[in-house]
């Protein structure tokens, strides 16, 4: 997993958040390089939902 | 000549209706600014994206959705009834532009296009303006639209929980334990996507009704990877294939088109095999909910025409306000014989999820408020012409029907509201007789300034 990615793992482990509060944390990451982190989140399988839609790490 | 996305937004540009952004803009900010814009918007420059364009809220106006109908406000309803009425067959071509540039298995990468975020609480980016081709073995081609949620770069969620002949189409691939391949076209003419979000019948081809607009066939390319074939001159192609996991991937909330924020929903998931685009292709990013509303507006409308006309009424204008989001309210003025008031609320009401219907006579302007609020005012006795019908089908995302106290599964039932606002029985039609101006037309304003 990337750095980028990690740091998003255990960012939504401290915190449930929904995406867009994802991409507010990294405002000077280029959108690709975002885009490909999540990607990298989600195939972890890590990511579980709150009942408002945030993301949060677990099932 | 069939008309394509990009005679599209020529017209628009010819209307004064086209904002040009020259200013390099990430992707995330491109629906907050869309959504600033009076007019629709082509952004010309994409931050990190070198290749591509975007552009956005093409038809989020009722004059913008005329103007790609080429046609008269008024007439939008009349027009796709033609279409309907008068199909052309798609055609298939050897290639077309949406070819020029070819990905294929672990190079088809969606991170390389730019895919926005668009509201605060969407669950991800989103693919908005799709045009969504299936097949069956019996039941033949469908095309719908569909939101497509971002998750990897060869994978997106997919809404498919409303019933439609895509969704069966999956259920029986499902059944069989296979994946349904699909192929999404995105940046078409709004034609296309007129066609796509009309529920036909099952047997009959959305690229036909589309066709039957142009008055010219939609010429079609095949896939590079699925058996299936998309409009030549889409701005951008996905093919791949929905997994057989059934409705068992968390997808949303997404900015639905009744305006408000939906609900995390569990479906299905597409995996992508090839993408195809234009060397420099523009994404289309339907901005929501006034274009995927005003997309609406045409099919229930002449829904509601039909609707009408089977009762034996007949109809002189319709429109389905965006108020309503052009989907629950329909307004109809019609010729009135006694007792038709009613019968045209009946007729109204038993449209798809329409719940509120209001008519009025052949004088009422039903496109100007202050006519409609005048006819209510003064034409409408509530004990007499104000009908309630409980226990209709209702929709899931009209918070009213309290959809989350229903349980997983259940289906939510509506009240439904007609307003009879025509000229009650047994009051003459004198009685309506307007003011008028002494000398209107002997004087003008403009001699005495």
């Amino acid at each position: 997993m990337s750095p980028l990615a990690a740091r998003i793992v255990e960012e939504l482990r401290a915190t449930p958040r929904h995406f867009a509060e994802v991409v507010e944390v990294h405002p000077d990451v280029a959108w690709r390089d975002l885009l490909k982190a999540w990607g990298e989140v989600r195939a972890a399988g890590v990511l579980g939902r709150e009942d408002d839609g945030r993301y949060r790490i677990g099932q | 000549m069939k008309q394509g996305f990009r005679e599209f937004l020529a017209a628009l540009e010819g209307a004064g209706e086209l904002k040009h952004l020259k200013k390099p803009v990430d992707p995330r900010h491109l629906s907050a600014l869309a959504a600033q814009a009076k007019e629709a918007t082509l952004f010309e420059s994409i931050v990190g994206y070198s290749d591509w364009r975007a552009a956005g809220a093409l038809v989020s106006t009722r004059k913008r959705l005329a103007l790609a109908m080429g046609c008269s406000e008024r007439d939008i309803a009349s027009r796709f009834e033609s279409g309907i009425r008068n199909p052309i067959d798609a055609r298939l071509v050897k290639d077309g532009p949406c070819q020029e540039v070819v990905w294929e298995g672990d190079r088809a990468d969606l991170t390389s296009i730019p895919i926005p975020l668009m509201h605060v609480k969407d669950g991800g980016p989103y693919i908005s303006a799709t045009l969504v081709v299936s097949k069956d073995p019996e039941y033949g081609r469908n095309v719908g639209s569909y939101r497509m949620m971002y998750r990897t770069p060869q994978e997106t969620g997919i809404d498919l929980v409303s019933p439609s002949d895509m969704r069966l189409y999956y259920q029986r691939a499902l059944d069989q334990k296979r994946p349904l391949p699909i192929a999404v076209a995105i940046g078409v003419h709004p034609y296309e996507m007129l066609a796509a979000s009309y529920k036909a019948p099952i047997d009959v081809d959305e690229l036909a009704i589309a066709g039957g607009l142009h008055g010219a066939p939609v010429e079609l390319v095949k896939c590079r990877t699925v058996d299936l074939e998309v409009p030549a001159d889409a701005e951008l192609v996905l093919e791949g294939e929905l997994l057989p996991i059934g409705w068992t991937a968390d997808e949303g909330p997404f900015g639905e088109f009744s305006h408000i924020t939906g609900d995390v929903k569990w479906n299905p998931l597409f995996r992508v095999t090839c993408i195809t685009h234009r060397r420099d292709p523009i994404f289309y990013m339907l901005q929501m909910p006034w274009e995927n509303d005003w997309l609406a507006a045409p099919v229930i409308e002449a829904a509601g025409l039909q609707a009408l006309r089977v009762a034996s009424v007949q109809p002189v204008a319709i429109r389905a306000p965006i108020g309503g989001c052009c989907y629950w309210t329909l307004v109809a003025s019609i010729k009135k014989r006694p007792g038709e008031g009613k019968n045209a609320l009946l007729a109204l009401l038993s449209v798809a999820e329409v719940k509120l219907a209001i008519v009025t006579d052949d004088d009422i302007n039903i496109y100007d408020p202050d006519e409609l609020d005048w006819a209510m005012t003064f034409r409408v006795q509530a004990d007499h012409d104000v009908l309630v019908i409980p226990g209709a089908r209702g929709k899931h995302i009209d918070p009213s029907v309290k959809a989350w106290a229903l349980g997983k599964g259940g289906l939510p039932t509506t009240a439904k509201l007609g307003i009879d606002a025509t000229i009650p029985e047994g009051v003459p039609r004198s009685q309506y007789e307007r003011i008028r101006y002494f000398a209107k037309d002997a004087v003008r304003l403009e001699d005495y300034l």
